[in-house]
């Protein structure tokens, strides 16, 4: 039971980590399947397409983020060796990381989708690429705004 | 089975579909040259040079190599199938009415100029099928419904008897194949489509003032209203029609020609209405970015545009009412 806080925060990290990273990687593929779709007949779209197609990677980036952020408070990083954490702070922080591991997860799936439709929708209108970008990065604010609250929690978590 | 990469790829190809504007243009050519320049530029231009004159040739192996490309990437190919089964039955009809005049005695019976490559059955194994009596491999319930035609027509000497046996099994087997794939927008257009050619039999029919009580046997079962409903259309003035069927998505269809006092007007702005009306259940569907009835109707959508490219090319080349043209074109 000594090391249960440490091992909480580190599946916390974990969870950020891996369940942003997991609906970054489906939100691109949903949004490179519509890319792959849209080059086959136009290749010219290139650059629109991936700068739509990456949109949804931001969330997995934001998990990592998370997880370094811990590592960091945990000392992991520094080679100084862990602090000595309690079950009820290790607990602390896995919750801190909930926000961004759940909300990464699915606003990252949903981000893809709306991705695949703005795709769809240059390859009709290569004008309206400006609002294109607008309706998938509305997604984004959700992703952010997870980010942030997992960043506030986290800080207000005394470790050490 | 994701379609995002299939819908994707169908946006791309919408941009190849020739709008109003250019039909427009092409029934404006001064003679049939004129009307094969411009078409020079378009999908329609390799097959234009390779089958000469025969323009409704051209325009079938268009639609066969759209259809050919479809089938390369969509992940459900029965959804062509749905497409294409029409055809099948249409050479059915073709073949076996040729074979009913050659056993009548009529050796020049045979029309295999008139049967259509855009079914999913090669025609050369139908033909041979049908002629050898060998239907044992046939798809879609053919392989009892020949037998079945064949005894309809010892029966009554009846092309039009046949023909609707033949049609009451195709309707039977489109929608066994979108049930098959359950995909309700599917489901919903085929049943649609069994409605709008009940009406379109229905007005026809009125207009004959065929006598109601034998009418049945001309309607489709499958329909969102059932046969024996259409059938009893005919019992009461057309004028009315709208307000019986108010409780159907189709009725607002006649409602629409009923207020332009276009009940009484040509057939075929009946038949463009509610062939209108099948675009539009599918209308949904553009809307989406993984809807598999997208497939259905960017086929639809290249059937229209081979139908009016038939008209403006039939117009142009018989130098016929160009007003009249238009009227026909969707």
């Amino acid at each position: 039971m000594e090391h249960l806080g440490l091992s909480l925060a580190l599946f916390g990290a974990a969870l950020a980590a891996a369940l942003a990273g997991i609906g970054s990687a489906i939100g691109i593929g949903v949004a490179g399947g519509a890319a792959a779709g849209v080059m086959t007949e136009d290749p010219n779209k290139f650059g629109s397409c991936l700068i739509l197609q990456a949109l949804p990677g931001t969330q997995g980036i934001y998990g990592l983020l998370i997880a370094f952020f811990v590592l960091n408070k945990l000392g992991l990083l520094g080679g100084a060796g862990a602090v000595a954490l309690t079950w009820n702070q290790g607990l602390q922080i896995l919750a801190s990381c909930l926000p961004i591991a759940v909300v990464g997860w699915y606003s990252a799936i949903w981000q893809g989708k709306t991705s695949a439709a703005s795709i769809q929708m240059i390859s009709k209108k290569p004008e309206a690429m400006g609002k294109a970008i607008i309706l998938p990065a509305m997604v984004e604010t959700y992703a952010v705004l997870a980010l942030l609250t997992s960043i506030l929690m986290l800080m207000g978590v005394q470790v050490g | 089975m994701s379609y995002v990469y299939t819908v994707a790829r169908l946006r791309g190809m919408e941009n190849h579909i020739l709008d109003s504007a250019f039909f427009s243009r092409l029934m404006d050519s001064a003679g049939i040259d004129d009307a094969v320049k411009a078409l020079g530029e378009t999908s329609y231009s390799q097959w234009i040079s390779q089958a000469g004159s025969s323009f409704d040739k051209a325009i079938d192996s268009e639609i066969l190599a759209t259809c050919e490309e479809l089938k390369s990437f969509v992940p459900d190919k029965e959804l062509l199938d749905i497409f294409r089964l029409p055809y099948d039955f249409h050479n059915v009809k073709v073949l076996l009415k040729g074979l009913f005049k050659v056993r009548g005695g009529e050796l020049e019976g045979r029309r295999y100029d008139l049967l259509s490559k855009l079914g999913t059955i090669d025609t050369e194994e139908l033909t041979n099928a049908i002629e050898t009596e060998e239907y044992g491999f046939l798809p879609y319930g053919l392989t009892d419904l020949i037998p079945q035609c064949w005894q309809v027509w010892e029966a009554a000497k009846s092309a039009q008897a046949v023909e609707l046996v033949i049609d009451h099994q195709m309707f039977r087997a489109m929608l066994k194949v979108a049930e098959d794939l359950k995909m309700p927008e599917v489901v919903n257009w085929v049943k649609a489509r069994i409605d709008a050619e009940n009406l379109k039999s229905a007005v026809r029919l009125a207009r004959m003032n065929y006598d109601p009580a034998k009418a049945l046997p001309f309607f489709h079962d499958g329909g969102t209203i059932r046969a024996d409903d259409v059938a009893k259309l005919l019992t009461e003035p057309q004028e009315t029609w709208s307000r019986i069927l108010s409780y159907t998505d189709i009725g607002s269809v006649l409602s629409a020609l009923t207020e332009q006092n276009d009940m009484k007007a040509a057939l075929s702005d009946v038949s463009k209405a509610l062939d209108d009306y099948l675009l539009k259940v599918l209308e949904s569907a553009k809307y989406s970015m993984d809807s598999p009835a997208n497939v259905l109707l960017f086929m639809l959508t290249k059937e229209a545009e081979a139908r009016n490219m038939r008209v403006a090319l039939v117009c142009v080349a018989g130098g016929l009412d160009r007003e009249f043209g238009r009227r026909l074109l969707k």
